[in-house]
């Protein structure tokens, strides 16, 4: 058990420490307030480590308790995004408080895969089969998808594809997990890929541009595909050793745009190369492989899934985030968590981690 | 199998699909994406070195650069442009419009100097260089440009310096020309262009997403292009294009014992700088002139060359043994060959070979001509160095034209005849030589049997080529065959009758021969080739006057150019 806490602890200090570092890199040398962001990124990473260990000490069964509490939270502060959310890059994803913004998209996620969990499993601890496997397509698919589509259009509509695209993933992941038959999951992807077509009007010009120019970056190399030309010409220029803490021409001069935040990707992999960039790869599929250990070797259906959940939702974060900087998925707004700037990830990683490491604890207990 | 280890697979297949996008990224694309990153914020500035100068034999400037001063502008601050080019055409005294329109249509981005204003001269530049202290983004480059301080000097020999052309650039993309270069056009410009041009150096610069100057890379000094010395005397240069003044045709004077070439004139000539100019309508001008003016006449145009070519009869006449020094035929005015008149252009006489040559005599070489064979003719002008390109160093030589039997029957299925004989005999028909292969022919007789190899490049850059340069082929003829044609045309200035007695009572004694030649229309070519002093040769001299009379014309700018010469102790 102490392993658990200790490997996830390590990991992620790591990979938070080479955010901090790049973040420290990419903006060093910019005026005023920009320099002193990698500060505030390190005192996010401290509140985030305290989450850490409170939540990793408070035992995870009371989440089944607050449950819908936490759901509430989560969509009634998506509500509140839209009326007083601040406007920032086109986008209103922002609640403004005393001295940071927070974004509830980020909470939403964390929020929705323990409504899940909390949905698919029964009470008891003792009992360790799951309720899906009985259930018929209504209580299956079509009333938690209702459950995940409030908040899921809510994001989309602030507008963040990325994050609301990114509970859609969780939840059908996550139906796979818990046995709902095949047939029914089917059912649901293709009444959801069927009306894509007609969706297509409805998606924001910005929008609609960016999934034609993941298809082909050149058709508007300084608008909307400049940011995927530079990234992968940051990441290519890095070569096997990178050019050096300090020496990304990419990222410091500026050519790279978000290179402390979306992008960071990139900034770190022109610095370290592949040396430095495949061990980041590796530290993170660490993370996510023993969120996978956690969830198998939990006899509790809501900890199980809760676990595979969080897992998920890292691995899918890593993957399309990592993917979209090397030019392999289309740009959409992800953080990669742990190293992109930005405290709410960088806060609801370090509680999932918690709870991770809470559900291998409690475990033992049993 | 189970959903989960389905979905562990999917997991690892995941960071695989990572790990595969960063292999081709960062190892089998990296150069591809190191260079892009590298042109995305290294920019290069630019300065340029000097063209290589070219001098005379002794080592005075013919072409020299000056330095003109262009003003750049760096485009930093594009809110500030307005009053700074207001500033600079204040002290230019060009208009703010003319500015402002050079910017917009030279402005490439924001961390490269513009050029407002080019060619301007050194007191405003150093007006400039006063305002420069208020407005540092003001940059004041000197730009080495073509001066030509004796102007149209020469121009044949040096050519002229222009924009690279398209057919020019193919040629010599592979060897570092880029578009937009200069390069030489014609003579030694374009031959030693390779060694005359200058290396550009600069300043190689990072700059940021905007184009804003962060910090300098490196810098490496331009190269001036090497020197290239030639053979030509400036003085002799002078008297020959003063002589020549105004009159169509070339002027050679030519070392006969090293194939130097001291003087090599033509007119029409160009004025180079109009090039470096870009007076676009004097260029249009040149191009268009019917007498082409580009033209070097002296070796890319061929000419009959009339009675000049007596010499390579009377060559061939007496090392055949047809005729020797007591062989004399009557002129009457004209001769019979076949059923057609041949005329002499006076009557004659009695004539031996050398008052033939001294008179000109053409019964006497139209009956050595049938003698000798037309064949054999030919093959003496070829050993005496006409009828193929004499591998001078300047571009566009031209080889002249010797005819022959076996030439007519294979190319114009027509067979020779006699008469064809008698007119190649006094250098008419299809006969055609270049001055510079007609003064190389007469050096053979000043030196007393050997063919120079003219050449006119003396050194390049410090080494000097002159060794290696001197190349004399033996011409095996009978000492006495030389001696007897030099008898001969010392005659023609010595003897009062000759036809080039208005080069005698000069002081310096000379000998050479005269040629009128026949052409289809407008006035004959006049020619006289010789070389003095008679006893102790040291120059060999052709003049060329393309529709200029009878070969006494040519004659007198020979008696000119001599008296010229004399007075400045040059002989």
């Amino acid at each position: 058990m102490r392993n658990s806490f200790l490997r996830i602890l390590i990991l992620a200090l790591v990979i938070t420490s080479l955010g901090v570092l790049s973040i420290y890199s990419s903006t060093y040398q910019k005026e005023g307030a920009w320099q002193d962001i990698y500060k505030r990124q390190m005192l996010w990473a401290v509140i985030g480590l305290a989450c850490f260990f409170v939540m990793s000490q408070l035992n995870y069964r009371k989440l089944w308790d607050a449950n819908y509490f936490i759901y509430g939270v989560a969509l009634f502060s998506l509500f509140l995004v839209f009326t007083l959310g601040i406007i920032r890059l086109g986008a209103q994803r922002w609640l403004k408080f005393a001295w940071f913004n927070f974004q509830p998209s980020e909470f939403a996620k964390l929020a929705v895969i323990i409504f899940l969990a909390r949905y698919f499993s029964r009470k008891s601890a003792d009992d360790i089969s799951l309720l899906s496997g009985k259930f018929g397509i209504f209580r299956g698919i079509i009333f938690p998808f209702i459950f995940v589509a409030v908040p899921m259009f809510l994001i989309i509509e602030q507008p963040d594809l990325g994050s609301g695209l990114m509970l859609l993933l969780v939840f059908v992941s996550l139906l796979y997990l818990t046995n709902v038959r095949l047939k029914y999951i089917f059912t649901l992807l293709l009444i959801l890929i069927l009306p894509l077509p007609f969706f297509w009007h409805f998606l924001h010009d910005y929008q609609k541009q960016r999934l034609l120019v993941f298809l082909n970056p050149n058709i508007d190399p300084l608008g909307a595909g400049y940011t995927v030309i530079q990234s992968r010409i940051a990441i290519g220029s890095g070569g096997l050793f990178g050019r050096g803490w300090l020496s990304g021409t990419q990222s410091q001069l500026y050519f790279l745009p978000e290179s402390h935040t979306d992008f960071i990707f990139a900034t770190f992999s022109e610095q370290w190369g592949f040396l430095g960039s495949s061990l980041l790869l590796l530290m993170y599929y660490f993370i996510i492989r023993q969120g996978f250990i956690i969830a198998q070797r939990t006899q509790d259906s809501f900890g199980r899934l809760l676990a595979y959940g969080i897992s998920l939702l890292l691995a899918l974060q890593v993957f399309i985030n990592i993917a979209m900087n090397m030019g392999l998925a289309p740009v959409v707004g992800l953080p990669l968590p742990l190293m992109s700037y930005g405290g709410s990830s960088m806060l609801v990683t370090f509680i999932a981690l918690g709870i991770l490491v809470n559900i291998d604890r409690t475990r033992s207990v049993f | 199998m189970e959903r989960k280890s389905i979905l562990r697979f999917l997991i690892i297949l995941m960071f695989g699909i990572l790990l595969a996008g960063l292999l081709n990224l960062d190892l089998l694309q990296w150069a591809k994406f190191r260079r892009l990153s590298d042109s995305n914020c290294i920019r290069l500035i630019a300065q340029s070195g000097a063209r290589g100068n070219i001098l005379d034999r002794k080592g005075e400037i013919i072409v020299d650069n000056r330095i003109s001063y262009d003003v750049l502008i760096l485009p930093q601050e594009l809110s500030q442009i307005d009053r700074i080019l207001s500033g600079v055409s204040r002290i230019l005294g060009t208009g703010v419009k003319e500015l402002k329109a050079a910017f917009k249509s030279n402005y490439f981005s924001s961390s490269i100097p513009v050029t407002v204003a080019s060619n301007i001269d050194l007191n405003k530049a150093i007006l400039l260089g006063e305002y420069k202290l208020e407005e540092p983004s003001i940059i004041i480059q000197p730009m080495p440009l073509r001066h030509y301080p004796y102007g149209p000097l020469a121009a044949h020999v040096i050519g002229y310096v222009n924009e690279i052309d398209r057919w020019r650039l193919t040629k010599l993309e592979d060897y570092g020309y880029k578009t937009k270069d200069i390069v030489g056009f014609g003579g030694v410009e374009e031959k030693y262009d390779y060694y005359l041009r200058q290396e550009e150096g600069g300043l190689s610069v990072e700059v940021n997403h905007r184009g804003k100057f962060m910090r300098v890379l490196g810098f490496e000094p331009p190269r001036n292009g090497k020197d290239v010395q030639l053979t030509l005397d400036l003085k002799m240069q002078k008297i020959a294009e003063e002589s020549l003044s105004g009159r169509k045709g070339s002027v050679i004077l030519m070392d006969p014992q090293s194939g130097q070439v001291l003087a090599l004139a033509n007119y029409p000539n160009f004025n180079p700088a109009v090039f470096v100019n870009k007076r676009t309508r004097l260029i249009a001008g040149l191009f268009n002139n019917p007498d082409s003016p580009l033209i070097n006449r002296a070796i890319s145009s061929s000419y009959p060359p009339a009675s000049v070519f007596k010499v390579v009869l009377a060559s061939a006449g007496l090392e055949l043994k047809k005729i020797n020094l007591y062989t004399s035929f009557l002129c009457r005015g004209s001769t019979m060959i076949g059923a057609r008149k041949f005329s002499c252009w006076d009557v004659h006489g009695v004539q031996d070979i050398v008052s033939a040559i001294a008179h000109s005599c053409d019964v006497f070489f139209y009956k050595t001509g049938l003698l000798v064979g037309a064949q054999n003719i030919h093959d003496y002008a070829l050993k005496l160095g006409l009828g193929k390109a004499l591998g001078f160093e300047l571009p566009y030589e031209t080889g002249g034209f010797i005819p022959s039997p076996l030439w007519r029957k294979i190319n114009k299925f027509q067979k020779w005849f006699d008469g064809d004989t008698a007119n190649l005999s006094i250098g008419q028909g299809d006969c055609l030589v270049t001055p510079l292969q007609a003064a190389n022919m007469m050096a053979v007789f000043a030196n007393g049997g050997y063919l120079p190899s003219p050449y006119i490049i003396k050194a390049v850059g410090n080494l000097d080529l002159s060794a290696k340069k001197r190349k004399l082929s033996r011409v095996a003829f009978k000492k006495s065959t030389f001696e007897i044609i030099r008898r001969g045309l010392r005659a023609v200035v010595s003897d009062a009758r000759g036809t080039g007695n208005v080069l005698s009572g000069l002081g310096v004694s000379v000998a050479g021969k005269t040629g009128t030649a026949q052409v289809s229309r407008g006035a004959t070519h006049a020619w006289f080739i010789g070389f003095f002093p008679y006893e102790n040769p040291k120059y060999v001299i052709c003049v060329f006057l393309e529709n200029g009379g009878p070969g006494h014309a040519a004659s007198v700018i020979a008696r000119q150019i001599i008296e010229a010469m004399n007075k400045q102790g040059l002989i």
